[in-house]
């Protein structure tokens, strides 16, 4: 059995971000980790190979000089190897170049089922996973949080807007990891030498038959809008309440 | 070159997402000088005459086996259809079914695709787009150029303004298409609101503050007194009183609502960027220097539990 995971490294969650004079660039504080939703997935791949048995993990990732971060903690994690597809028209690249680089990986290397994080935490577009599943041709399964595999099919469970769902698909699949759906391991100290020394194959757009076509431009960055200092209303609780009240309705009519 | 809107139905009628979308690309579209279409699917097409003034045309797609929503064949349906048509750019909710279709449509039609979308314009032979980066701390505006794009828009985003186009043409299209390959074995329902969370024009928010699960029911009142809906934070679904589903916040659900009231809720920045482009904010906490106080239009200083259900009963007397 071969489990692949797709991983990104993304900006650390707490990285400060200024937007650089001009609004044409943003300055980025260079903190770099394995993306959370990813780590997850990571996780989910080591305990299925646990439940089957045996399996061959590799995970994979593409960037323009990044993503070494996130294969090095995956392979700490425990994953057999790893391969990081770095080609500098990766930049800024959006979700159909990055799945399109994935999936040329995947498709040569072989699969039985892809995880992946159900989004990343910079970009929170959610594409790449259902993305790849597309360019495979196989299916795919968002925001999973439980899974059993029996032999060559795999039933999961995935919240909805409507209810809890319980679904079934056979193997080959994608299946992207929601929060919850395991606490991802800390590495150990192995573990983590072991990643330190691996061999990372790189390869290029190119060489997996990738074409670089334009994302679309970035034209500006803004900021997110800036609200007024906040008026603070007085009074015990009732008094307060029903000014609100009088406020929202009568003022901002929002109720 | 038209601009399609992937229509999604919510009860017998449309979800107000869709005559959004549909509102927002007449407008663009006028601009742009091209037209509108409205795709529909399988057991939905029966909603099609709701559509009438709000595109130029309307795509019923049938076949035997597209009833009810499935992601595999719906799929397949519309990227059929798409390919046909090369639209330059389809629009999408931001809902489960949007993030099942938007991908396959993409990767299809090797089209950029653009996700979370606030804002949908034209200018100077291109769309404009404006969505959140780097976890929401900036947003970015993208020029589509002359290759198609598929966008998937937050809720919330557009007016809707009435659909007076004078005459829609409607068009049935037989399609042919395989059974998904997943099947929902079983569906266990959620218990509580109709509304989705992210649909919502109201959203009443607890955090911490709300000191035990029992006392969640005082979120519930005050939503229902104003047709809304119930968020947590992540506290909350930590703490087991609440499950993620109806979080608020980065690993959780983002947000936009007209109104948003977060009680007992400390404001850091992983629920904050859940939820500040809500229109008007306000927020009850017992201490008057919580950073939440910075994301607020309007402040309570208080206990939740005591000034939620005031908030409630006030709404009922006034």
């Amino acid at each position: 059995m071969k489990i692949a995971v797709l991983v990104k490294e993304v900006p650390d969650l707490e990285a400060h971000v200024e937007i650089a004079a001009g609004g044409t660039s943003l300055i980025l504080e260079k903190k770099r980790v394995l993306n959370y939703f990813d780590e997850i997935a990571v996780e989910a791949a080591l305990q299925a190979r646990q439940s089957i048995g045996s399996a061959e993990i590799y995970a994979v990732s593409a960037g323009n000089g990044t993503g070494m971060e996130a294969l090095r903690r995956a392979l700490a994690m425990g994953a057999d190897r790893v391969i990081h597809i770095n080609d500098p028209d990766l930049e800024g690249a959006g979700p159909l170049v990055v799945s399109q680089a994935l999936a040329g990986v995947v498709k040569r290397e072989g699969f039985d089922i892809v995880f992946a994080g159900k989004k990343s935490t910079d970009d929170e577009a959610g594409m790449v996973g259902p993305m790849v599943a597309a360019l495979l041709g196989i299916a795919c399964v968002q925001g999973v949080t439980a899974l059993q595999i029996d032999g060559a099919a795999v039933t999961v469970k995935r919240e909805t807007e409507r209810g809890t769902e319980t679904v079934q698909a056979s193997l080959p699949v994608v299946l992207t990891a929601e929060k919850g759906f395991y606490t991802p391991r800390v590495p150990q100290v192995m573990g983590i030498m072991k990643a330190m020394k691996a061999e990372v194959p790189k390869v290029s757009l190119a060489e997996v038959g990738v074409e670089a076509v334009a994302s679309p431009q970035v034209r500006g960055y803004s900021r997110p809008k800036v609200r007024l200092p906040v008026k603070m209303i007085e009074g015990v609780a009732s008094q307060a309440a029903s000014e609100l009240v009088r406020l929202l309705r009568d003022e901002v009519k929002v109720i | 070159m038209a601009i399609w809107t992937v229509c999604e139905a919510r009860g017998n009628d449309f979800s107000p997402t869709t005559y959004e979308l549909l509102s927002q690309a007449r407008k663009v579209g006028a601009e742009a000088g091209m037209e509108t279409v409205a795709v529909v699917v399988g057991v939905e097409s029966g909603l099609s005459d709701r559509l009438n003034g709000q595109a130029h045309q309307v795509i019923c797609l049938k076949a035997g086996n597209l009833g009810n929503f499935d992601a595999g064949s719906w799929a397949e349906a519309l990227c059929g259809t798409f390919s046909e048509a090369s639209p330059r750019l389809i629009l999408f909710s931001d809902s489960d079914r949007g993030r099942e279709l938007a991908p396959a449509a993409a990767a299809n039609m090797k089209y950029a695709a653009l996700v979370n979308v606030t804002s949908l314009e034209w200018d100077d032979g291109q769309f404009l787009i404006t969505r959140p980066v780097c976890g929401g701390k900036a947003y970015a505006t993208y020029g589509t150029g002359e290759s198609g794009c598929v966008a998937v828009v937050r809720p919330n985003s557009f007016s809707i303004e009435p659909g007076e186009i004078a005459s829609t043409l409607v068009q049935t299209v037989e399609v042919d298409v395989a059974p998904g390959k997943v099947t929902v074995v079983e569906l266990t329902p959620r218990e509580g609101g109709k509304i989705p969370l992210t649909e919502a024009q109201v959203v009443v928010c607890g955090g911490r503050g709300m000191k035990a699960r029992e006392n969640l029911s005082l979120l519930e009142d005050l939503a229902e007194a104003l047709g809304g809906a119930v968020g947590v934070s992540r506290a909350v679904v930590d703490a087991g009183w609440a499950d993620h589903n109806n979080q608020v916040g980065k690993s959780g659900k983002t947000v936009s609502p007209g109104l948003y009231i977060v009680a007992g809720v400390s404001g850091a920045v992983h629920h904050t960027m859940g939820m500040d482009t809500s229109k008007v904010v306000v927020a009850i906490n017992t201490d008057a220097n919580a950073a939440i106080f910075r994301f607020a239009d309007y402040g309570i200083v208080g206990n939740a539990l005591e000034v939620l259900p005031a908030i409630t009963n006030a709404l009922r007397v006034q």
